[in-house]
């Protein structure tokens, strides 16, 4: 390259970055040589270049020497253009300048890249870590679990702004070419200016933004992201982000925990039915009991309804503005346990929980079975595994709890189905989120 | 053995209850039910066994699609049109008939305008969707209702107030002159098999003689259950007085160790689903035909005008007829769709026949 | 601005929903439930009934459970129950009405089947509810409250159902039984007779209606028999007599079939075949494990002669609880079968067969 264009580029460089004051222009001599040296101090880790490039630099005695040392340098690429290298500057590189060459010198730090341990999706047995916030560490963490070629990483940036690094992976054997395809085709489209991390893409995938059940799924585990990989899906992984994004994803994937491999079949099996059957209860009770207690009691036993008409008596409002104070409350204590610190969590949940509930009784403000009831379908609830599920089925009962007061019991049933009906109708990348035998890639 | 098959044939076994198939056979048990059922078997087996052959011989396409390219387009339309017809009034009947039943028995104080609402916007969800996700949403309700059945068969068969004997004296009325209405309500129970006319866009694969056996076996079980059982309970005389035989037989049985005692309950809220989806099921083939009668490219607009056009015919329905008027009508109308299927079923047995000769 | 429209349209029609809504709404506690009706017959009156019915209050936490009685005179059901209605602050509920009871003189009346359909007419009257025959009256069995009842007529609920006390003097019936038998031919109605007694409610008696009257009152042994011969309960016990020994068997199954046999030219008759497992509970003498066979003859004659004893006097009575008419016209295709059974009852006779097996002398010898 000649030097006069070096020397225009280093110029160009040099204006458009000097400005900061983080920016370092370095230059070193020695007899025979001369160096210069470009980077941002905050994002590149000084020490690597005092390692690889300025201990060389004295140590090593004549000019084409090192030279021929930065080429072979497994950290060093050459100049392309000047965009690109403006482009890698800001992401933490130092640009070298050395006779007539511009070189790139890969010294990017990466701060987060410890491995964190699970906190969102625990299980009892099983690898306790999840991922990192560091996408190498990621990358490195999943291909150390699943060790095959067919592994295919591509990478792509979401973000007008942010411009984050996204990386596709899948396993070129397995994936269904179709939801390849449909996965790229919605990264294309996304259209945000800051993308911080997978979760995001959960109202994108809808046109109007207004998605009630996730269809993909966020997770924080390797193990997953493995077990996903090998079932043919399509693996996300955020650069910043400690969790990764599968897709498709339908409702068997958010009703599995991680344990269900872990534990032994017919245990495994249990959980699966005790979930589905908490998914259902925190789902219909609520309506069930406003329709039940104020359209046909006689679907109790006779023991049953005079106990709970006596628990009523002193209740001065009607069915189901008593479920709707008590759920409320049960959100807010919900709401409020995510937000404290630690160490009161588990005080506000006593205050509220207990205390609060004893004495709404004890003042006649609603009746016995209804606490019952509202615990029953926040625990219920709790049993879901995956967190974005689980927070749209609260939602859900709302809905329900609405036809009920309006409908009764007919209410109840037909708004469970058509609750099963939309999940039906929804479909992730191709894939119906519901359906009873999950037949592999059906294109429709 | 094709599952999604069986599925719609047993769909419509499972609703007859509700579509005064008991009601009628009770109504002549005296006169020509007994003899009526047997034959409804072979008919209807055998109708069965026809228009899916020929169906299948055209894998993965519905009716509309097979006859796209036909010349004859005013006998196309006159035949898609009469099928259409008689398939979205059975899920109005269905309907109706439900609505009916849940006025009588779950919420007696709500006018009946107000109950359909919940329904038909229920039922407006469902058509829309693609034919294969209906399929898949109707295995999701069978796979949770039929351990339901099941059990509640179990009961009324081992309940010690099932009366063989009563059941014996109407098998005794054999030999009477078949009666054409009860023939006609018996083979509605193997009539699922139209629902194909559509639903053969899920069916790729060639089905089996073993769907048919099963289907038989299913027939004659569920004829059995549906005619014999609430004479067991209600008596070879009584049986007669119920307007709903069924849901009084159901009202019968107590369940001593159950959160719910009464059976009727949990027989109602079984049947909220199942009729649900029998609605649908037959709405979307209308649904559907409809679609595939005009050529022209498919918009909102028109799907909103025929939905809207299903929820008035269901609106004049509940103000209009009354369950004794319904009763009567139906008893013709299993008649009159008798005959179009029998029609039917050989007029393409012998086009598909020409067709790939 | 089309969404705004979307939204506004949303709103409008769940208000209307809502404005709609109201219907049909009723609270649990705006309720009272019906546990239990009486029927009388109403005296010194131009009226025809006298109905009870007997409401259930809900205890609270400190309050046990509770009941009031309300009576009203009039001529159908239909009639009491509305003027019950005014006098009472709660939506009457009669879905958990569980048990009726009509009075011994009601049933003697001859057109009582407005009142006996007219349960079955309404949709909320559970067809799985009991009938019983109240004696002295409806009204003092409703009154009735038993030092063991925590729930109001739950000690009938109990003693009718099978879940509670298990023994053979009780033929409860079902309402939809109840209904079957009165219109088919060739079995007929019976009810159990429920006596009050101060503090406790009797039931061990059963009468039979000749379809829609009561007729013939059976005394507690001849219930126990005719509970053996329906095979209605198999834990039963049998008195025996055989020289000076007096012996009882516990039963631990009882089964009976029959037959009817019409040969031509010969007399028709019944083949009844009764067999009986059970232990030996209490004697009056030692009875060895060897010698039981000889027990054993001693307990079937014994059976054999009380059978035949009751099916004689139902026969002379000209009813059919048991549904020999029915078994007779479901095995007969001709249509006359039911004019020819009633010419043949009134002479049929009786064949008893026993069997009883007496598996050993309980714990000990």
């Amino acid at each position: 390259m000649p030097s006069n264009k070096v020397q225009s580029i280093k110029e160009e460089l040099k204006e458009k970055i000097m400005q900061s004051e983080d920016a370092v222009f370095k230059e070193l001599h020695t007899k025979e040589k001369y160096i210069e040296a470009l980077y941002i101090k905050t994002i590149s880790d000084e020490t690597v270049i005092q390692d690889y490039v300025v201990k060389p630099f004295f140590e090593i005695a004549t000019a084409e020497t090192f030279l021929a040392y930065l080429q072979s340098h497994p950290k060093v690429k050459p100049f392309e253009s000047e965009e690109q290298t403006l482009e890698e500057l800001i992401r933490g590189v130092a640009v070298l300048f050395y006779q007539d060459f511009i070189f790139i010198f890969d010294s990017k730090v990466d701060r987060n890249n410890s491995v964190l341990d699970t906190t969102v999706e625990t299980t009892i047995q099983g690898p306790q870590s999840g991922l990192s916030e560091s996408l190498p560490t990621n990358l490195g963490l999943i291909r150390h679990r699943y060790p095959e070629t067919t592994l295919n990483v591509e990478s792509t940036t979401i973000g007008e702004i942010s411009k984050t690094k996204v990386m596709i992976l899948h396993d070129e054997k397995l994936v269904d070419q179709d939801v390849l395809r449909r996965v790229k085709e919605f990264l294309d489209e996304v259209d945000i200016q800051m993308f911080q991390t997978g979760e995001q893409l959960l109202d994108l995938i809808k046109k109007s933004n207004r998605a009630l059940f996730p269809v993909m799924l966020v997770t924080e585990r390797p193990d997953r992201v493995a077990v996903n990989l090998a079932a043919g899906k399509v693996v996300l992984l955020v650069s910043g982000s400690s969790f990764a994004v599968i897709l498709p994803t339908v409702m068997k994937d958010f009703m599995a925990s991680m344990e269900d491999i872990y534990q032994t079949y017919w245990v495994s099996i249990f959980l699966q039915v005790l979930r589905y059957v908490g998914f259902v209860t925190s789902l219909i009770l609520p309506g069930l009991y406003v329709a039940v207690t104020s359209y046909n009691p006689e679907l109790f036993r006779f023991q049953l309804a005079l106990s709970i008409a006596g628990s009523r008596s002193a209740v001065p409002y009607p069915s189901f503005v008593e479920v709707v104070i008590m759920l409320f409350m049960m959100e807010l204590l919900t709401e409020a346990s995510i937000r404290l610190p630690k160490a009161i969590g588990p005080t506000a949940t006593t205050v509220g929980g207990l205390i609060l509930g004893q004495a709404a009784t004890e003042a006649g403000l609603v009746s016995n079975i209804m606490i019952i009831i509202v615990s029953a379908v926040a625990i219920s609830n709790f049993v879901v595994p995956i967190n974005a599920f689980s927070f749209s089925v609260r939602i859900v009962k709302y809905i329900i709890l609405a036809l009920a007061t309006c409908f009764g019991l007919v209410g109840v049933v037909l708004g469970f189905f058509m609750f099963l009906a939309y999940m039906v109708k929804l479909d992730s990348f191709g894939q119906p989120f519901l359906t009873l035998v999950q037949t592999k890639s059906t294109k429709e | 053995m094709n599952r999604y098959f069986l599925y719609l044939v047993f769909l419509n076994m499972l609703i007859n209850v509700i579509i005064f198939v008991p009601k009628i056979l009770i109504e002549h048990r005296y006169n020509g039910s007994v003899m009526g059922v047997l034959i409804a078997i072979p008919i209807g087996i055998g109708m069965n066994y026809l228009y899916s052959h020929s169906l299948n011989k055209f894998p993965g396409q519905g009716l509309p699609e097979i006859l796209a390219d036909s010349k004859h387009r005013w006998l196309v339309n006159l035949h898609l049109g009469s099928i259409q017809i008689l398939w979205f009034s059975a899920g109005l009947i269905t309907l109706l008939g439900f609505i009916d039943i849940l006025s009588r028995f779950v919420n007696p104080e709500m006018p009946k305008l107000f109950l359909i609402t919940i329904y038909l916007a229920a039922i407006f969800l469902i058509i829309q969707l693609p034919t294969k996700r209906v399929m898949y949403f109707l295995e999701i309700v069978l796979f949770l209702n039929t351990p339901l059945i099941g059990f509640i068969i179990y009961k009324t068969l081992t309940s010690e107030f099932l009366s063989w004997d009563s059941i014996l004296e109407v098998g005794t009325h054999l030999f009477e002159k078949p009666s054409l209405k009860a023939m006609a309500a018996a083979t509605y129970t193997f009539s699922g098999f139209t629902n194909l006319i559509i639903f053969n866009r899920v069916i790729k694969e060639k089905l089996k003689i073993w769907n048919f056996i099963i289907i038989l076996f299913l027939g004659v079980f569920n004829l059995f259950t549906t005619f014999f059982i609430p004479i067991g309970f209600h008596g070879s005389d009584g049986a007669q007085e119920y307007l709903y035989p069924w849901i009084s037989t159901s009202d019968s049985l107590r369940l001593v160790y159950s959160p719910i005692e009464r059976v009727l309950y949990i027989f109602l809220m079984f049947y909220m689903s199942i009729s649900l989806m029998s609605i649908s099921i037959h709405w979307h083939v209308a649904f559907e035909l409809l679609k595939g009668t005009f050529k022209e490219k498919e918009n909102n607009k028109k799907n909103w005008m025929i939905m809207a056009a299903f929820m008035c015919c269901a609106i004049a329905g509940v103000l209009f007829l009354n369950t004794v008027l319904l009763n009567k009508i139906t008893a013709y109308w299993m008649i009159l769709l008798l005959g179009v299927e029998v029609m039917t079923v050989s007029i393409f047995f012998i086009w598909a026949r020409r067709r790939t000769a | 601005m089309k969404t705004l429209v979307k939204w506004r349209l949303i709103v409008i029609s769940l208000s209307a929903v809502l404005l709609l809504n109201g219907c049909g709404f009723k609270d649990i506690d705006k309720r009272l439930f019906v546990v239990s009706i009486g029927i009388d017959k109403a005296r010194n009156s131009t009226k025809k009934y006298l109905v009870s019915l007997k409401f259930a209050i809900p205890g609270g936490k400190n309050k046990a459970n509770d009941f009031f009685i309300v009576t009203e005179k009039a001529d159908s059901m239909a009639e009491a129950v509305r003027a019950i209605k005014t006098k009472v602050d709660k939506e009457i509920d009669f879905s958990h009405a569980k048990v009726f009871v009509f009075s011994e003189e009601m049933v003697k009346l001859t057109d009582n089947a407005g009142v006996y359909y007219w349960l079955a007419r309404r949709r909320d009257i559970q067809e799985i509810a009991w009938v019983a025959i109240g004696t002295p009256t409806a009204m003092d069995v409703l009154k009735v409250k038993p030092k063991s009842e925590q729930l109001p007529s739950n000690a009938l609920f109990l003693s009718l159902g099978k879940d509670g006390s298990e023994t053979p003097y009780i033929i409860s019936e079902f309402y939809f039984d109840m209904k079957k038998r009165l219109i088919e031919r060739g079995l007929d109605p019976f009810l159990p007779i429920i006596e009050a007694k101060k503090d406790l409610l009797e039931v061990n008696t059963v009468g039979l209606f000749n379809k829609s009257k009561l007729i013939l009152n059976l005394s507690q042994e001849e219930t126990k028999i005719l509970n053996h011969i329906m095979n209605r309960e198999n834990k039963s016990a049998l008195w025996v007599k055989t020289g000076n020994i007096k012996f009882i068997v516990n039963t631990t199954k009882i089964k009976t079939k029959y037959k009817i046999i019409t040969l031509k030219g010969k007399q028709p008759f019944i083949k009844v075949s009764v067999k009986v497992n059970g232990t030996i509970e209490e004697t009056t003498a030692k009875i060895t494990n060897e010698k039981l066979s000889r027990y054993e003859k001693a307990a079937e004659k014994r059976l054999k002669k009380q059978i035949k004893g009751v099916l004689v006097k139902i026969q002379k009575a000209n009813v059919d609880p048991i549904g020999f008419g029915l078994r007779y016209r479901s095995r007969h295709f001709n249509n006359n079968d039911w004019e020819e059974w009633q010419r043949i009852y009134p002479h049929l006779v009786f064949k008893v067969d026993t069997k009883v097996k007496i598996s050993d002398t309980g714990l000990i010898e």
